[in-house]
């Protein structure tokens, strides 16, 4: 099947990817260039954050991905529609041992962890284009070739492709144009 | 949407509820939220949930017990306990009960997938067994006719006795009371059971077509026949004939039949040859043939060689105790086929129905169910779904000058209740007393909310 053009709306449309702890600068470039590649979308990268010991679970030895989301949710970033935090350590939600990224659908911040994903750059640009899915409003997807289907492991997501298919472009398309402006 | 699973997640900690929503949501599963066992149960009595996920340890009704509670009410719903406090004995427990699946808190994404991949096939093999086993009964139950009732009791003991015999048969009964279910029954127990059963409603055919469709014709037998065809009595060839309608044919016809029973030869329109025939008769009227013997219009001789059996079907009105039977098997047949998943009929509405005159019988009845289902949007029929039946006057409420006051009282209750949707407050507001009077009310009336 033809593949559709990646543009989107390179002009209205800015998303911010804020790194959170020690990270890697070559994974932020990546993903920018992914998020522009992919799909057209302008990034800003913004200045990073200390590690938040705020959401540190020390039984788990583990970060709530919720309680950070939740953190971020309430900062402002100015120019930026949505963001995309990337951060060096392991997280988790409370029923899940652990968690590869989080974002509440719909919502305007997603989280990525790089923990399990060392050295591992396409799993990590899979999964924050998978996340920002999410922040449009995407489900899960049953096409193997999409992104925005659900890796049960870090092996699956090998397999996966960075791509979204046509029907999540699709998507994603109207979710961007449809999505309301911040207060 | 996935599979168009329902799931229900009971956790009385909002994060586990939460995070377990979400996850289930960008699944695309339709998913929902009890904080406890009792809100669960509200929910389930509701709308059809396929699986729950429910804590093991809740304040109030802990999750074994509202596992317990589910499977008695609702065996085909899988349940899932997850649990932070994991033990073998308790995992053990859980299965014995009839948990599907055990999951310890925290569990890795994967783990999920996968249980959710086996509830799955789970539920679809279990659905296809259902659907498969109501196919196997629906050929091999040699009844298909749903009663219990005296009059239904009598008529089975005297197929089981007539099917084995040769004898032709009439079935007397009003429209819609299944005289043809009758003569399918008759047929399955006979001994011709392995060959065809041919069923002929004469009512639907003018006389001429008629004697085309029973003898059938040699080329050229008259315009339009271009080639020689079989009738009806060569099809059937060694099975079943079974004529509905008899009462409906002509005296000619009546004639034409008569010999064919007699001499078991047949020769088809514009032929001359004889063709030998072997057949067993079945046939069926809602007429009164006798009244028409009298008037000249049916023939006494073959009213005699038809009549060696009768068997009278009696109309719905006059076995109601078989109509919950009935509405349950039709409830069954229709959620299968509608895929809506709606299991039950409260009470008084089974009262309400028992209660209709059915002037058009079983295929009356049936045919109130299929559209109650159809346009039913719970879980259970009440009053509501069967509205269109109201104008009915057997259905209406009697006249209020055979109630007592205290029968009054509890109607109206039960009358403002119902059209509030069990909301007590406004009900209360409407009838102008207090919430706890309207409690106390509904207490010694022994009201119960369907």
């Amino acid at each position: 099947m033809a593949r559709k053009s990646r543009e989107i709306d390179r002009d209205g449309f800015c998303l911010g990817i804020q790194p959170i702890g020690e990270i890697d600068p070559g994974y932020l470039k990546i993903l920018a260039g992914s998020f522009l590649g992919e799909l057209g979308i302008r990034t800003l990268i913004l200045p990073g954050l200390a590690q938040p010991d705020y959401a540190f679970d020390s039984r788990r030895i583990q970060y709530d991905a919720g309680i950070i989301i939740t953190r971020l949710e309430a900062m402002e970033f100015k120019g930026c529609r949505c963001v995309i935090a990337l951060m060096d350590a392991d997280l988790f939600i409370p029923v899940f041992s652990f968690v590869l990224g989080e974002a509440r659908m719909g919502g305007d911040h997603a989280l990525v962890s790089i923990f399990r994903l060392q050295g591992n750059r396409s799993g990590i640009v899979k999964v924050a284009l998978h996340e920002f899915g999410h922040l449009m409003g995407l489900d899960h997807c049953h096409e193997d070739t999409c992104v925005m289907k659900f890796s049960k492991n870090v092996e699956q997501l090998d397999s996966i492709s960075s791509m979204f298919c046509n029907y999540c472009l699709d998507q994603i398309r109207y979710g961007i144009r449809k999505k309301p402006e911040r207060p | 949407m996935n599979q168009n699973m329902k799931i229900l997640i009971v956790d009385d900690e909002l994060v586990v509820r939460e995070s377990l929503y979400h996850w289930f949501s960008r699944e695309g599963y339709e998913t929902g939220t009890a904080e406890n066992g009792n809100e669960a149960l509200q929910k389930l009595s509701k709308e059809n949930f396929d699986t729950l996920f429910v804590d093991m340890k809740m304040p109030g009704m802990g999750g074994f017990e509202l596992l317990e509670t589910v499977k008695k009410l609702y065996p085909d719903t899988a349940v899932v306990i997850i649990t932070a406090y994991g033990s073998i004995d308790s995992a053990v427990q859980a299965i014995k009960i009839g948990a599907s699946d055990y999951l310890l808190k925290p569990f890795k994404p994967d783990q999920l997938s996968l249980v959710m991949e086996k509830i799955s096939q789970q539920l679809k093999l279990t659905s296809e067994y259902k659907y498969l086993k109501g196919q196997m009964d629906k050929i091999s139950r040699f009844d298909n006719i749903i009663g219990q009732s005296d009059p239904m009791k009598k008529i089975y003991s005297v197929i089981e006795e007539v099917a084995k015999t040769d004898a032709p048969i009439l079935i007397l009964g009003e429209t819609g009371t299944g005289k043809e279910l009758i003569a399918k029954a008759i047929h399955v127990k006979s001994l011709r059971n392995n060959l065809p059963f041919v069923a002929l409603n004469c009512g639907a055919f003018p006389d001429s077509l008629l004697e085309a469709e029973l003898f059938g014709y040699a080329k050229g037998a008259f315009t339009g026949a271009a080639h020689s065809r079989k009738g009806f009595f060569e099809v059937v060839s060694g099975g079943t004939l079974f004529l509905d309608e008899i009462g409906e044919i002509s005296r000619k016809m009546q004639v034409d039949l008569l010999r064919v029973l007699q001499e078991k030869k047949i020769t088809r329109l514009g032929d001359t040859h004889p063709i030998d025939v072997n057949f067993r008769l079945l046939s069926a009227t809602r007429q009164d043939l006798q009244t028409k013997i009298q008037e000249g219009h049916f023939r006494s001789d073959f009213f005699y060689r038809i009549n060696i059996i009768s068997i009278e079907i009696p109309p719905l009105r006059e076995r109601k105790e078989d109509i919950p039977l009935l509405v349950y098997h039709f409830l069954e047949k229709y959620s299968q086929e509608t895929t809506k998943k709606i299991d039950s009929v409260d009470k008084t509405t089974l009262d309400h129905l028992k209660a209709y005159p059915w002037p058009g019988n079983v295929r009356e009845l049936e045919n109130a169910v299929e559209r109650a289902v159809v346009l039913s949007k719970s879980r259970t029929l009440t009053l509501k779904d069967f509205d269109f039946l109201k104008l009915a006057p057997d259905l209406s409420p009697p006249s209020y000058e055979t109630l007592s006051l205290q029968d009054m009282e509890k109607r109206h209750i039960e009358t403002v209740l119902r059209n509030n949707d069990w909301n007590i407050s406004r009900s209360a507001d409407i009838l102008g007393v207090s919430r706890a009077t309207l409690h106390r009310m509904i207490n010694r009336h022994g009201t119960e909310k369907p």
